[in-house]
């Protein structure tokens, strides 16, 4: 069998005896690899010879631009070219021990490994690892020396913050693995690795905390992770729509998040996040329709603030969806529900516009997208202009025109301003859709049919599931307890326990507060403070 | 994670109790308390919401005997097999028209108060139609759907009539207690228009993981129907007197549209109520319409039951379409209510449970209660 035969069989079955075996000759293992990576002139290969007689073969391979050369030059091939020198010559000795006092004794490297099979070496050549060959040995050495160019730790730019940390996720999964890590320092909180994608391998990460979240949970994530079979993972939204229960809804029931104190928090309550190279996106199942409504801040900033800024979110998220139909419903089939005056002064800003509400509603709606589309493509020094152009001329205009009512351009600003301030993006446009839907409804149906739109979105909710979890999670399968992290947000000492039916070990906190002694004197109440601290 | 779409909780149960029976006939309900029981109407309805719910006690002990198991699988134990699916098939065709009655029932409520000119026809069909979507989900949807729009419902509700109370005329209920027995004898045939729908339960606790919790949920659902119907009563009675409100046929809905909010930005309630009323009338249809597709798939032993939804859409929406109006309506409403409802209702459960008690089927004792 050829070595390309070799290889196709070995990803088809996953079987490790096609793999293709390393050899005692440096030549021809070297020529293998060679034959393996045809054409791929970012490799590097780098022959040399060691000793003081030059006559132990040497080769290391790697990819250009992957790896840290410094670490390559100075700590591999310096240590071996000059000091290899320095060894006196005990030929026969130096021969049969060549391999360990490499592996072991010269090579300042901490991550090192040895392999036997030429797939594994060329993996570890694609991975950003340089591989090294001996003459005389069928082991061959791996070194660590990834090292590429990587966007640094910055601020998230999808889920800014007031009050929070400010780091946010980058390409690189071992920055991202380790901003979690660094955020839970429990050896409880683990990390399962594996590859997906038969020809981008991409580096995934699993992590939950064992005794936090239901085993059957974590045992899911991973069932459903290994049986994807595809060529290329890009991003975590591969992952998503690959994993999820649901991938006809409109309703993302996986939540992608950049930052890095959300996916803790998550972890915390016994949820299960998946890191993904090469995107700052991680994703955290199972996620519910009230977990969309969160920001990160919320459990940062006091919580009176943080309750009223919630209903605010719940209430900005009914008005996104309902308010045009409830207009168009309202003024062309049920003006009665209105007082007079307020139906007069309707009618009067309606007066010439030549379209029912309907039509005069989806006009409007569509512009709208269409400006929100064009403003996220353009670059940002141009998308002031865009601005300029639906605000003024087109909103304006439409008016002077006669073709939309002032009123209509006013519906339409609330529902976009109302969509944008639903945290999740995915959610918001989830929202967007069914507001369309609900413009027809009504448009057809007056307010019976707006009603029927929103039980047949309730419908939909209900059916969901994320992860075995109900999507309206705690508004339906009610347990009172799980409504403290809702539409309120009570405060921190109050959420002792964790989500019922999500975490395992309930208790999050025993005492609740610190006993504060309400003293006159400055000096007692320091006292008092600092024996709290000390318990 | 295990897709298991077959158990609901108690507290799930009390909600499915309560926006099964609680279904557009609550516009009528204070026409016929008037009509039957009088002034004491309300006195009546107290009562027979008590009676209805050692009924449900019944039901549940009935339930107890066989755990994990609903209506259509014992009832072939209990009475043999063919006759059994026989029977089952019975409860269906009934509970279809139920369910066409309610769909058209609201579909004229609708048409007087919201949607003058737009064809039956067409109110008929989206509502089901959505409610064919509900169903296809299985019993836990059909289960979260009454829990959640439980409180999108009631709490508007209430806080609705709030506003009118003071411009109640409490005298109107004077004098209490008088010719209590006479009243009482001509409300009872009535008793299946508010109360029809408890024998639902049947189906839904078999669905409980402890068939033996279902009385707790069971009987607070039943008190919430009976005091919200008693509430109902009272504020009918007393805002029309007795005798004014057998003049409408939704004496309800006349004074809900009377109430004025002072400084609301809105200036006749009913049509928003009415809208809100959609919902009870999509969940009494979604629970229903689970049982009718449910009992099918039990008759003809098939795994799911979600397919038998569209086809059966057609028929209940033909059904709803026969009566030429309102009034032929509740012609046939009067007459299935007082018999065929009072059969299924009450003859059919009793006479199971003695079946099963004299032949000594399934689990005698409920041991941990």
């Amino acid at each position: 069998m050829g070595l390309f035969t070799r290889r196709k069989m070995a990803e088809k079955t996953k079987d490790e005896s096609y793999k293709i075996q390393s050899t005692t000759s440096l030549d021809e293992n070297l020529e293998k690899i060679k034959l393996l990576l045809t054409d791929c002139e970012d490799v590097i290969y780098k022959e040399f010879r060691v000793g003081v007689e030059q006559n132990l073969k040497f080769a290391v391979i790697f990819t250009d631009g992957l790896v840290n050369k410094e670490f390559i030059n100075d700590s591999i091939l310096a240590d071996l070219m000059y000091h290899a020198r320095e060894i006196p010559p005990e030929a026969p000795v130096l021969k049969d021990e060549l391999f360990k006092l490499v592996r072991y004794g010269s090579i300042p490297s901490p991550e090192m490994k040895e392999i036997t099979s030429l797939d594994d070496a060329v993996m570890a050549i694609l991975t950003g690892d340089t591989v090294m060959l001996i003459d005389g040995t069928a082991n061959i050495i791996v070194v660590g020396t990834k090292g590429w160019p990587a966007r640094g730790v910055s601020e998230p730019s999808t889920e800014g913050v007031i009050r929070g940390p400010r780091e946010g996720f980058t390409e690189t999964y071992r920055f991202n693995s380790a901003l979690v890590r660094r955020r839970i320092r429990d050896p409880r909180l683990k990390l399962n690795q594996m590859q997906i994608g038969r020809r981008s391998v991409t580096d995934i990460g699993i992590m939950y905390i064992e005794d936090i979240a239901q085993p059957e949970l974590v045992e899911e994530v991973k069932r459903r992770l290994k049986t994807i079979d595809i060529d290329a993972i890009l991003d975590s939204g591969y992952i998503e729509e690959l994993i999820e229960d649901n991938p006809y809804s409109i309703f993302p029931t996986i939540k992608a998040t950049e930052r890095p104190d959300k996916v803790a928090a998550a972890l915390f309550q016994g949820k299960v996040a998946i890191l993904v190279d090469n995107t700052p996106f991680a994703l955290i199942v199972p996620a519910t329709f009230n977990a969309f409504f969160h920001a990160a801040e919320d459990h940062y900033i006091r919580w009176i603030p943080a309750t009223i800024l919630r209903m605010i979110r719940f209430i900005a998220g009914t008005l996104s969806l309902i308010t045009p139909a409830l207009y168009i419903a309202v003024t062309s089939y049920h003006p009665g529900i209105l007082p007079t005056e307020l139906v007069l002064s309707i009618a009067a800003a309606r007066d010439g516009v030549p379209f029912p509400a309907v039509i005069e509603a989806l006009i409007l709606e569509i512009t709208f997208e269409l400006l929100r589309e064009a403003g996220v493509r353009l670059p940002a020094i141009i998308g002031g202009v865009i601005g300029i152009v639906g605000g003024l001329v087109i909103g304006q205009a439409a008016v002077e025109a006669g073709i939309v009512s002032p009123i209509m351009v006013i519906i339409v600003a609330v529902t976009a301003i109302s969509s944008f301030s639903i945290p999740d993006y995915g959610f918001s446009t989830a929202f967007r859709l069914f507001r369309f839907l609900l413009i027809l409804a009504s448009g057809f149906l007056g307010l019976y049919g707006m009603v029927l739109g929103l039980l047949l979105m309730l419908g939909h909710l209900v059916r969901l599931k994320s992860f075995g979890t109900p999507y309206l999670t705690p508004f339906v399968a009610f347990a009172a307890s799980d409504l403290k992290d809702t539409i309120v947000r009570l405060p921190i000492f109050m959420m002792r326990d964790r989500p019922v039916g999500l975490a395992k070990d309930k208790i999050r906190m025993k005492n609740n507060r610190p006993e504060i002694k309400q003293t006159s004197g400055d000096k007692e109440k320091g006292k008092g403070e600092e024996n709290h601290d000390k318990k | 994670m295990i897709r298991n779409n077959d158990h609901i909780s108690p507290y799930q149960l009390a909600m499915i109790i309560i926006m099964t029976v609680i279904g557009v006939g609550v516009f009528n309900l204070v026409h016929i308390v008037a009509k039957h029981g009088g002034n004491d109407g309300w006195l009546i309805m107290l009562a027979l919401g008590i009676v209805h719910i050692l009924l449900a006690f019944l039901l549940i002990k009935l339930s107890c005997r066989f755990p994990g198991k609903t209506f259509p699988e014992y009832i072939q134990e209990i009475i043999g097999v063919i006759p059994g699916k026989l029977l089952v098939l019975a409860i269906s065709a009934y509970i279809m028209m139920n369910l066409a009655y309610e769909v058209r029932e609201f579909t004229e409520v609708a048409k007087m108060f919201l949607l003058p000119r737009t064809p039956t026809e067409v109110i008929i069909f989206a509502l089901i139609l959505v409610c064919v979507y509900v169903v296809r989900g299985g019993v836990e949807s059909v289960a979260r759907i009454a829990e959640i729009t439980f409180p999108i419902l009631f709490i508007p509700f209430f806080l609705v009539l709030i506003p009118g109370l003071p411009g109640l005329d409490m005298t109107n209920l004077l004098p209490v207690g008088s010719d209590l027995g006479v009243k009482f004898q001509r409300m009872i045939p009535h008793a299946p228009h508010a109360f029809r729908g408890i024998e639902y339960i049947l189906f839904f606790i078999g669905f409980m993981e402890r068939p033996q919790r279902a009385f707790k949920p069971v009987a607070w659902g039943l008190i919430f129907v009976t005091f919200f119907y008693v509430l109902i009563s009272i504020i009918g009675l007393s805002a029309f007197g007795a005798k004014a409100a057998t003049k409408a046929i939704w004496p309800l809905l006349i004074y809900i549209r009377n109430i004025n909010v002072p400084g609301l930005f809105l200036e006749r309630l009913d049509g928003i109520i009415l809208s809100l009323w959609v919902i009870t009338v999509f969940t009494t249809i979604v629970t229903g319409f689970f049982i009718v597709t449910y009992s099918l798939s039990k008759v003809f032993n098939t795994q799911e039951q979600k397919q038998f939804a569209l086809p059966l859409m057609i028929f209940i929406y033909y059904l709803a379409l026969q009566p030429a109006g309102l009034a032929e309506l509740y012609k046939w409403g009067d007459w299935t209510f007082k018999y065929i409802s009072s059969i299924f209702m009450y003859v059919i459960p009793i006479a199971a449970f003695a079946i099963a008690a004299l032949r000594g089927l399934g689990v005698k004792k409920d041991e941990d209660f």
